[in-house]
Order: structure tokens, then C-alpha cells, then sequence
């Protein structure tokens, strides 16, 4: 009988403990993670935010980036893709209210380590500037398209340019024009 | 169809539990000395680790998420892994004589393979269903068993060769394994 | 005074549970890649090794033989847990680096193994220093492979950049082959100093 009364005591203690520390660190999670998300935020629009709003729609969430004077500067969308080398890339894309380009961030990926993990590197990212879904071939060079591949990682930046296309497309469709304020 | 095909060589191939995601690496190390203790382990490991993603998979759907009880994921799924060790080994103990000789050393080990926590816990974060959790962890498991039945072959021609004398032994078990894993990176690209 | 400056430093390198006794692999071989997830995992793990000591040197009396296994792990388990939750909070970075990482320290064999074959059998002042000791071993282990890797693999350290963005690194020690060649190039290295030091 012993055996049994304590290992559910310390199965009862371990629980409560984990209730305990659970219930304080909640909170400090929840703000950590949306800390993470403005910090990103922050990182592809080249001006101060002053706040941030977020709109959302059935399917997806637009964060939208107001200056200190209440004017509309930018919108950020996350976007995904399946089908770079090692899988999964989520980004982080940011556009002007004119829906131009300003630049991404990748949030998540498992590409090669200093082969296709520049595609979240400047010297990369640059060439997406200005650009917008229409007046662009959103497609590599080797395929045809007008995004400058990097060097032995094809795949990994014909999946970045998916992920930007598909990110402009839901901005495109889905973002609710509330043009100003 | 096409999907569970895909899991399955991932699974095996391009993230090989040992040499991809670096899981079970103890037990890759403590039983790869000889063929058949390493086949031995490989089977016990893929009993547990299909049965045991099972439950944990269930056990999160139906108890930790409704119940909002998610920071108890980790102690849950540690106590149905060693629960479930402990009923093997009964069992086996009970059922098949033979059988309990043969694979009864290694259970204890299995409870901290991390393998079998690493499976449960990524079939989860993967947001895979009950029957691709399922795939994913028996194929998992044999490519742990691929992994140790070739560094065991590996270890074997390793006794009979001439290593320097700082290497003998563990380090160049290591970079046998690098060397390993290396050819698994081939693998890498070929899900997609 | 003695035997504790002992049980303190023997974890460093004598009895260094990754380099001598080669025990949480898993980890010293996964979040190897830089420096500050190496220092991050050392750190946590030290944590649920230092709490788990104490817990079990002080309860181990109290605890059936036929059970000493599940609630050590138990004790473990939460500890980890506490340590997950905590990185979550305040180190989310870390938490996205170090990923499963973090609740697989239940199973570093290294933690059971300090609570079965010392802390059940000492006392709460001896554990603790054991504790700190194979902690900080197992961190030291941690910090000089990750540095090592980080430093041929992406050419920084601590993510500070040793050489400009344009240098080739050699690639390989970034990717999993690096961390096993870079292990076993570490323990090799030991063992040929160890023989000098023998051989005087």
C-alpha cells in the first residue's frame, strides 16, 4: 500500500506545483510572444511604429502598422510555403498601404544552415523591395521568372519567392481596403 | 496516400531519428556492439514507441487540451512511456520466456531513450492525425533500427582495425557516425 | 572541506558526464550549432539537476524501493517542466532555438543517474555541491562544442562575427555530421592528453 500512497502523493505535489507555476508564467508567456511578433514587426517596416492593430478576416490576420500620427504606413501578413528543401517556411511579409514590398522575415524554417538559410539574409531579401504581385514574374531566374536564386540553393529560394507571391496574393484578396484610417 | 508515403521516408531516411534529429543517441552508443543485441533493443524500441505515441497522442487530445492542462504534457507522457515499459515487461515475463531473456535487459533503458518522448512529442507538434502519428512513430523506429544495425556492422570491422591510440574506441565510433551521417544528408531534398 | 571541493571538481573533467561517462547525448549533440544555445541548455539542464538533487537527497528515505524510479522521474518531470514554462516567459528566443530540446531533459540520462547513484544516498549539502559539479561539467562540454562548431560552421561567436559576412566556413560543422565528427575530435583530444600527462 505504501508504494501506492506515494507515488500519488508525489504525483499530487508535482501537479499542484505545475498549477501553481503555470497560472504565474501565463501571462509573461502570452506578452512574450506577442512581444516576439512586434519585434518582427518592427524588424521589415523601415519606419517607427506608434501602434499596431490587427485585422481579422475568416481566414487569415492583417497587422497593421500606424505611424504617431494615426496615418496607415504598413500591413504585415504572415505567409507559409511547403516546399522548400527541408520543408515548412513561414515568413513574416510586410507591405506599404500601396501594397509595395517593403521586406519579409523568416519566423520558421529548417533549410540547410549556411546554404538556404539566406534566404532570410539581407543581401537576399533586398531584390523583393518595391515589388508587387502584379509587374512581377514571381519565379526564379532558372525558371524563367525575374528572383535572383542564391547559389546552391535554388530550392530553397524558388520557396521564398512561393511564400512572398502567396503572402501579396492574400493582402490582394482578403485584406479589407480601409485605405487611411 | 501520397503524403503517408512521404512521412514514412522522411521518418526512415531524411530525418533519421539518430542521425538527423540526434535522438537515442545512448542506446545508439551502449547496445551497437554486437548484431543481435542491437536488433534486439530495435524491436523492443518500436513496440514502445508506436504504442506509446498512440496513447500520448490520445491522452493530449481528449484529456490535456479540453482540460486546459497542457503544462502537465511533459510528466504525463514520461509516466505512460514508463508505465507502459513496466506492462511489457510483465507481460513479456508472463507470455513468452524467450522472449523476456532476450529483450528484458533492454527495457529499463528504453524509459529514457529519448527517442520515444522525441517521437510523441514532435507527432504532436507535427499536427499529425491519430494514424499518421502512428506511421510516423513505427517508421521512426525503423530507422533507429537501420542506424544501429549499420553502426554495429560498422563497430565490428572497427575492432580489427588500426586506429590511433587517442581514438580507440569512443571517438571513432563518433566519427564513424559523423561519416554516417553524412551519407543520410543525401537523403535531405528528397521529400519536398 | 575537502571531499566536497572533490564531489565539486571531479564533474569538470575527470568524471565529465559527457566527454568520460558519455551520458544526455541527445542534447550535447542537437543544440550544439551555437554557442548560446549550447550555454542555454547547459544552463537549463544544471537547473532541473540542481532542483532534482536536492528534492530527492531530502525525500529518498521516505520513498518504497518499488517506486524510487517513477518518482524520481516524477521529481524530474516537474522540475522540467518548471524550467520550460520559465524559458518560455522570459527567453523565447531560446525556447524557438532549443525547441523539444527542453522537455527531453527528463530524459538526459545524466539527471536520473545523479539521483539513483548519488543523491538517494547523500545528503542535501553534498547533492547540491554534486549538482553544481556535473552541472557545470556538463555546460563546459556544451559551451566548447557549440563554440568550437560555431566558429568553424558559421564563423562567429556568440553570434558575433569573427570574420566578415563573405567568409567561407566550413559548412559541415553547422550540419549534424559536424557535431558528431566535433565530439569525437574533442574526446580524442583529451585522451592524448591525458597519455602525456600519464606518461611524465
Amino acid at each position: 500500500m505504501r508504494p501506492i500512497i506515494t507515488l500519488t502523493l508525489v504525483g499530487l505535489i508535482a501537479a499542484a506545483l505545475l498549477a501553481i507555476v503555470d497560472d504565474l508564467t501565463r501571462d509573461p508567456i502570452a506578452l512574450a510572444k506577442a512581444e516576439m511578433k512586434r519585434k518582427a514587426i518592427e524588424e521589415i517596416f523601415p519606419f517607427d511604429i506608434d501602434s499596431l492593430k490587427n485585422v481579422e478576416t475568416k481566414k487569415t490576420r492583417f497587422y497593421e502598422a500606424y505611424d504617431r500620427n494615426g496615418t496607415l504606413k504598413g500591413i504585415a501578413v504572415e505567409s507559409a510555403t511547403t516546399i522548400g528543401y527541408s520543408g515548412k517556411i513561414e515568413i513574416l511579409l510586410g507591405v506599404s498601404p500601396e501594397q509595395k514590398i517593403y521586406d519579409y522575415k523568416v519566423v520558421y524554417h529548417l533549410e540547410t544552415p549556411g546554404l538556404g538559410d539566406k534566404i532570410d539574409k539581407a543581401k537576399f531579401k533586398e531584390q523583393f523591395r518595391g515589388r508587387a504581385l502584379e509587374g512581377t514574374t514571381w519565379k526564379v531566374k532558372k525558371d524563367g521568372g525575374e528572383i535572383d536564386e542564391l547559389t546552391a540553393a535554388t530550392i530553397s529560394s524558388r520557396a521564398v519567392t512561393d511564400a512572398v507571391q502567396r503572402g501579396l496574393q492574400y493582402i490582394n484578396e482578403q485584406y479589407p481596403k480601409t485605405e487611411g484610417k | 496516400m501520397q503524403e503517408m508515403f512521404l512521412v514514412i521516408i522522411s521518418a526512415v531516411f531524411v530525418n533519421n531519428v539518430v542521425f538527423a534529429r540526434f535522438l537515442g543517441i545512448c542506446p545508439y552508443l551502449g547496445v551497437s556492439k554486437n548484431l543481435d543485441t542491437a536488433i534486439g533493443m530495435g524491436f523492443a524500441v518500436t513496440f514502445v514507441m508506436t504504442v506509446s505515441t498512440a496513447i500520448t497522442y490520445v491522452l493530449q487530445k481528449a484529456v490535456l487540451i479540453p482540460f486546459g492542462i497542457e503544462f502537465m504534457q511533459t510528466v504525463m507522457f514520461i509516466l505512460v512511456i514508463a508505465s507502459l515499459v513496466q506492462l511489457v515487461e510483465i507481460v513479456l515475463k508472463k507470455v513468452s520466456k524467450s522472449l523476456y531473456s532476450s529483450l528484458g535487459i533492454y527495457l529499463p533503458l528504453i524509459t529514457t531513450n529519448c527517442a520515444i518522448l522525441g517521437m510523441a512529442l514532435i507527432a504532436i507538434q507535427e499536427n499529425y492525425d491519430l494514424l499518421t502519428s502512428v506511421v510516423f512513430a513505427f517508421f521512426s523506429a525503423m530507422g533507429f533500427i537501420l542506424a544501429i544495425v549499420m553502426f554495429a556492422g560498422i563497430r565490428i570491422r572497427l575492432e580489427e582495425a588500426d586506429v590511433p591510440a587517442p581514438f580507440k574506441n569512443v571517438p571513432v565510433g563518433f566519427i564513424s557516425a559523423a561519416i554516417l551521417s553524412l551519407a543520410f544528408m543525401g537523403f535531405s531534398g528528397l521529400v519536398k | 572541506m575537502n571531499e566536497a571541493l572533490n564531489i565539486l571538481t571531479r564533474g569538470f573533467v575527470r568524471e565529465n558526464p559527457v566527454t568520460k561517462m558519455l551520458l544526455g547525448l541527445c542534447p550535447v549533440l542537437a543544440v550544439t550549432t551555437s554557442a548560446v544555445n549550447g550555454l542555454g541548455m547547459g544552463l537549463a539542464t544544471t537547473f532541473v539537476l540542481l532542483g532534482s538533487n536536492i528534492v530527492i537527497s531530502l525525500t529518498a528515505k521516505a520513498i518504497p524501493d518499488t517506486v524510487r524510479i517513477p518518482s524520481f522521474v516524477l521529481v524530474i518531470a516537474t522540475f522540467v517542466t518548471i524550467v520550460d514554462l520559465l524559458i518560455k516567459a522570459y527567453s523565447p528566443e531560446l525556447n524557438q532555438a532549443l525547441g523539444i530540446f527542453i522537455p527531453l531533459i527528463v530524459v538526459n540520462c545524466m539527471i536520473l543517474g545523479r539521483a539513483e547513484a548519488f543523491a538517494s544516498r547523500n545528503g542535501i549539502w553534498y547533492s547540491v555541491i554534486d549538482a553544481v559539479g556535473m552541472g557545470l561539467g556538463f555546460t563546459l562540454a556544451l559551451l566548447v562544442l557549440s563554440a568550437f562548431r560555431e566558429v568553424l560552421g558559421a564563423g562567429t561567436i556568440f553570434n558575433i562575427p569573427l570574420a566578415g559576412e563573405e567568409a567561407s566556413t566550413i559548412l559541415v560543422f553547422a550540419l549534424p555530421p559536424g557535431a558528431f565528427a566535433g565530439l569525437g575530435l574533442i574526446i580524442a583530444g583529451l585522451n592524448a592528453l591525458e597519455k602525456k600527462k600519464g606518461s611524465k
